[in-house]
């Protein structure tokens, strides 16, 4: 077993110097003072062998001859000089041990963190990590980049107070055109081609794929009575050759803002206030008049091109591809609501006032991260989907 | 509409640059395409939108120019040269049919040369991207380009009896069209007939035949101008499938006050470039002639509309210069920026589409500039509200994408064939009337047969290990009722783990969607599984899933959100999927409403003060015994310091007996009121063993 006090490598000492093993009668102890010079001793030899550099092994054994529960010095002094003490030296014996074994505890624990600083610094290369490795990575999905989009807008939306609803994408003709102020032959409906669901005979109504979120104005004002701000998110169909710009399915947000007291400098704010949380502070914005059944006046909403600056020149010189020298990009149609559409949903068009817009999402995902084939967002290749995490 | 630049300034005298008045006129409402310069100078693309059929000519664009710069309009007055004999003489008209045709006029000319046009008149043609014929056909293709007002030439010989008769087609009716092609008619259309009537000699306003064409030999000419109603102009065209820039014009409303002057423009060209007499007058029937609508515009209702002031002199300069003649009404006329001005306006028969207030205030805003009414952003007045699922959506969202699946997003039309694969029996699909193509004829009725779809399209393409999911709709049919039901479907495939430096490769299995559909079903207080499943999985690795909590009696119909397993291989095989592919489908709003009412009730649980003590029991059991039926054997136990009971092991071939499989159970003990000693743990565990022998035959193994 390890001591302290017994033959040990080149600390060998004489069986006569191993005190601990012998009792205090037998060391010709007597006296208190005899007692504190006693543990000065042992104090000292633990010292000087604490105070040799230490890796962790010989840490170990020094610990294990000072602290081992079995033989180390201190559990010997218990044995030996405590319990055995006569009546009138137990106590300073019992003093100097706690004050022995404190100091030994403190002085270990400092020794351990130095052992190991030098374990540390003396690790060979082939142990040491290879940070240029890979860790362990765990599989994390991601979601769609349009879902990703929608939910930018909808809490830039959400921010300025328009809350969120859905509508279902089959919808009627009344609800699709007719509400909207776009009666059977009117022209606008050869821009929106239109699918239409194979019903059995009698049906009460045709059905179709609505071709616009903008049923749910008509839907929600229905419900409602003013003040109204919703923004509607949703896949919407017509019925178009796929090619890189067209899908026959794409996404739209609708919104609306119905109120007594609404006007257009209302709506330009909340649009243009809208477009710099979405492409950042320094985009322009424009609105041009257009026409759309259901909103008068009707704009279309322009921005100065994000890719150039607005200068319609690309940076290494050349016409920028993104606004094709125009500077500016469409973005989305949009306006104040027409008085007629108040009449197919009991409004009274003389108290009330708002406006409406329809975002193109694929589109603005494609301008917004360069894509250049609307089918991608379909096609769902693991390939594309880990681009946008 | 191309607008060729130094044609318009025949009508206004602009001095801004083609693309400086492009921008102008795009910023007033004319969506410009592009410019051009081309041999015959600047040409102008215009998009005119289709409430402005006013600007489908030259004279037209001009005056929206004029509007913009405050310019003047040169008006259109020509004053051909009239002979003797009177044009009432040699030709007579007649409209049986005046709700499709308002007004019709007729003018004749003698003695044309019909020859080439001069280089002039094929230039501006040319530059307007038309091919010129000869004079006379030019002349009708120049004036409608330059006033916006299409009209016809005869051969006024070949009319039969130099009678006009303007009818309904008659039932069964049928005509060759100048095109070559014979068109069947229905009796909404407008024909225009000659003689008697019984001859068709051109479909109203939308195309010409071939009998009265002007030729090369033509000597006499007979010029109609006239106007046809528009809703059924669009109606004909539709059914005819004839689009032409007649039907165009008149479709979208053209002037019935231009028909007469478009035919005397005609009619001074064409005495200009191919000479002859015209004769006096014009054979006019006019039975749609309409009284001008007067309207009213006030500031208190473009301030309500708009947000901002327009000066009196704006809004009368835009007005005036747009034809609207306005005049002030009011009491406080005279007094510049009256909170009371109000004018009235009249409405010029180009402007069918302007007829209330705030038709005028567009009109008025647009020219102004829609840039100078200031942005600002509005306050709110009420709370806004996410979708009533927004939260619980959310976090299936975060589990699925820390579970590794990728959100995808498809188009629902799919093949019938297809879709039925995975339409469960009695399901009626919504299909479509009208699909581009049989591969997209009905809406899918399940989410599954799209997710299969992308599968597919990654496994194509090199792509073997996939996890997806997406949120979306599926779409049925209810009798003539249609229904969509929000599902989330998802889909596997490939390997679960792939091979790493750290890590051996692993394949998905049952487990992982298992395991996975659970981790998702923790929100709503856990899924309950079943047996069953769709007949499109495969019969030994499937499962019905369903909530464990029902909320409501209502919901207790819903208890059964949906199916989880392995694709069966012979639809696999079908759908050329070649390794295989977990799918699972579920009907999504159930789970969404439970998430949110079991987020309420839960309570705090305070930690257990003493140790938990885990027991392992390897048991023997036969084939067909579930671990349910083990857990459900120890619970009736009734040992209330049974805290969980896991499988931790299983297997079957070495030592085990055939027709038996070995488990190692772990139970754990746990009480609150003390450290549990080693005889009751004895006590429990024996209780167990011999519980687990006589209800299930097990056998315990040595360990
Ligand atoms: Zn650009």
């Amino acid at each position: 077993m390890l001591s302290p006090f017994k033959a040990t490598g080149t600390d060998a000492m004489s069986s006569s110097d191993n005190k601990p093993e012998r009792t205090l009668a037998d060391l010709g102890v007597t006296q208190p003072d005899q007692v504190v010079s006693l543990f000065a001793e042992v104090r000292a030899r633990f010292d000087s062998q604490a105070s040799r550099p230490l890796d962790h092994p010989s840490w170990e054994i020094l610990r294990q001859s000072w602290l081992g529960r079995k033989s180390g010095a201190l559990t010997l002094i218990t044995e030996n000089w405590l319990k055995a003490a006569s009546p009138d030296l137990k106590r300073s014996v019992g003093q100097e041990l706690n004050k022995l074994k404190a100091h030994l505890e403190t002085t270990l624990d400092e020794r351990k963190l130095d052992a190991q600083s030098l374990a540390d610094h003396s690790v060979s290369i082939r142990e040491r990590v290879d940070l240029s490795l890979p860790g362990v990575i765990r599989p994390i999905g991601s979601h769609h980049l349009i879902r990703q989009v929608f939910q930018e807008i909808e809490d830039i939306f959400f921010s300025i107070g328009f809350s969120v609803v859905e509508g279902p994408e089959i919808e009627t003709p009344y609800y699709n055109f007719e509400a909207l102020n776009i009666p059977e032959f009117h022209p606008v409906r050869d821009d929106m081609d239109t699918f239409y669901l194979d019903l059995p005979k009698g049906a009460k109504t045709p059905l179709l794929l609505r071709t616009h979120t903008s049923p749910m104005q008509i839907r929600t004002m229905e419900k409602q009575k003013p003040p109204v701000r919703v923004i509607v998110p949703g896949k919407v169909y017509r019925r178009d050759n796929p090619d890189a710009t067209h899908s026959f399915a794409f996404h739209q947000i609708e919104g609306l803002a119905v109120d007594t007291d609404i006007t257009f400098c209302d709506f330009t704010g909340t649009i243009e206030y809208f477009v710099k949380q979405f492409f950042g502070p320094s985009v322009k914005t424009r609105f041009r008049p257009s026409y759309f059944p259901f909103t008068e006046p009707s704009v279309e909403f322009d921005v100065s091109c994000p890719f150039c600056g607005g200068t319609g020149t690309a940076s290494g010189g050349g016409t920028c591809s993104k606004c094709k020298g125009a500077a500016w990009i469409e973005l989305f149609g949009a306006g104040m609501v027409d008085p007629a559409v108040y009449g197919f949903v009991n409004y009274d068009a003389k108290k009330t006032s708002g406006f409406a817009f329809g975002i193109g999402i694929d589109r603005l995902a494609m301008l917004k991260y360069g894509i250049d084939d609307i089918q991608v967002f379909f096609q769902n290749d693991v390939r594309f989907l880990r681009q946008f995490p | 509409m191309k607008v060729v630049y130094n044609w318009l300034k025949d009508f206004v005298d602009v001095a801004a640059s083609p693309q400086e008045l492009a921008s102008r006129l795009a910023l007033s409402g004319t969506n410009i395409g592009g410019v051009e310069n081309g041999a015959h100078g600047a040409v102008i693309e215009a998009e005119v939108s289709s409430n402005r059929p006013d600007c489908l000519g030259h004279h037209g664009i001009a005056r929206e120019a004029a509007a913009i710069y405050k310019l003047p309009l040169k008006h259109v007055s020509p004053k051909p040269v009239e002979g003797q004999a009177k044009a009432g003489d040699a030709v007579k008209v007649e409209i049986q049919s005046p709700e499709l045709c308002g007004r019709f006029t007729a003018r004749v000319m003698r003695n044309v040369k019909i020859q080439p046009s001069p280089k002039w008149l094929k230039d501006r043609l040319e530059a307007s991207g038309v091919a010129s014929i000869s004079n006379v056909v030019d002349v009708s293709n120049y004036v409608m380009l330059e006033l916006g007002h299409p009209l016809h030439t005869f051969d006024y010989d070949k009319v039969r009896d130099h009678k006009i008769v303007v009818r309904r087609a008659k039932p069964g009716e049928k005509m060759r069209t100048l095109d070559g092609i014979e068109r069947q008619l229905d009796s909404n259309i407008c024909m225009i007939s000659d003689g008697d009537g019984s001859r068709a000699v051109g479909i109203g306003g939308i195309m010409g035949g071939g009998e009265t064409e002007i030729s090369f030999s033509t000597k006499n000419v007979l010029i109609e101008c006239a106007w046809f109603e528009p809703v059924a102009i669009r109606r004909a065209a539709r059914f005819l499938k004839l689009h032409t820039e007649a039907s165009t014009r008149f479709g979208r409303g053209a002037d019935p006050e231009m028909a007469e002057i478009a035919s005397r423009r005609a009619a001074e060209l064409i005495l200009q470039l191919a000479g002859g007499e015209l004769l006096a007058g014009v054979v006019d029937i006019y039975p749609g002639k309409r009284a001008a609508k007067t309207m009213r515009v006030t500031r208190a209702e473009i301030l309500r509309v708009m947000g901002a002031e327009v000066p009196d002199k704006e809004v009368e300069a835009s007005l005036g210069a747009l034809g609207f003649a306005p005049v002030r009404i009011d009491q406080n006329r005279g007094a510049e920026g009256s909170l009371l001005a109000a004018w009235e306006c009249t409405q010029p028969s180009w402007r069918a589409d302007v007829e209330r207030e705030i038709d005028l205030i567009e009109e008025i805003a647009r020219i102004y500039g829609l840039h100078k009414f200031p942005p600002r952003l509005p306050a709110a007045r009420q709370g806004a509200a996410r979708l009533p699922h927004y939260e619980a959506e959310t976090r299936l969202r975060e589990r699925l994408i820390g579970l590794g699946y990728r959100e995808i997003l498809t188009i629902p039309h799919v093949a019938e064939e297809r879709d039925a694969l995975f339409r469960p029996e009695g399901i009626t699909p919504a299909r479509l009337s009208n699909p581009l193509s049989e591969e997209a004829n009905v809406l899918r009725s399940t989410g599954t047969v799209t997710m299969a779809a992308a599968l597919e399209w990654n496994l194509n393409h090199g792509q073997r290990n996939a996890r997806l999911f997406e949120i979306g709709r599926h779409y049925r049919l209810n009798g003539s009722e249609s229904f969509e039901t929000r599902v989330l479907t998802i889909g596997a495939t490939g390997e679960a783990r792939e091979k790493g430096l750290y890590d051996s490769a692993r394949d998905f299995s049952l487990a992982d969607l298992k395991g996975d559909l659970d981790s998702i079903g923790e929100l709503c207080g856990g899924f309950r599984w079943a047996d069953g499943g769709a007949e499109w999985l495969h019969a030994a690795r499937r499962g019905a899933v369903r909530l464990n909590t029902i909320i409501s009696s209502e919901a207790r119909n819903l208890s059964s959100l949906g199916v989880a397993g392995q694709l069966a291989r012979r639809v696999a095989e079908r759908l050329k999927l070649r390794q295989d592919v977990f799918l699972a489908e579920l009907e999504i709003d159930a789970f969404y409403d439970t998430v949110r009412i079991a987020k309420n009730p839960r309570r705090y649980e305070p930690l257990p003060r003493f140790p938990s003590v885990e027991r392992d029991f390897s048991v023997l059991l036969a084939d067909g015994t579930k671990f349910s039926d083990v857990t459900k054997t120890i619970q009736s136990l009734g040992i209330g310091e049974i805290h969980s009971i896991e499988a931790t092991d299983l297997f079957r071939g070495k030592s085990v007996p055939a027709g038996k499989y070995s488990l190692l159970v772990r139970v754990t003990f746990q009480s609150r009121e003390a450290t549990l000693t080693e005889a009751q743990i004895n006590d429990f565990s024996g209780r167990i063993v011999g519980a687990l022998g006589k209800q299930l035959g097990a056998q315990l193994r040595a360990q």
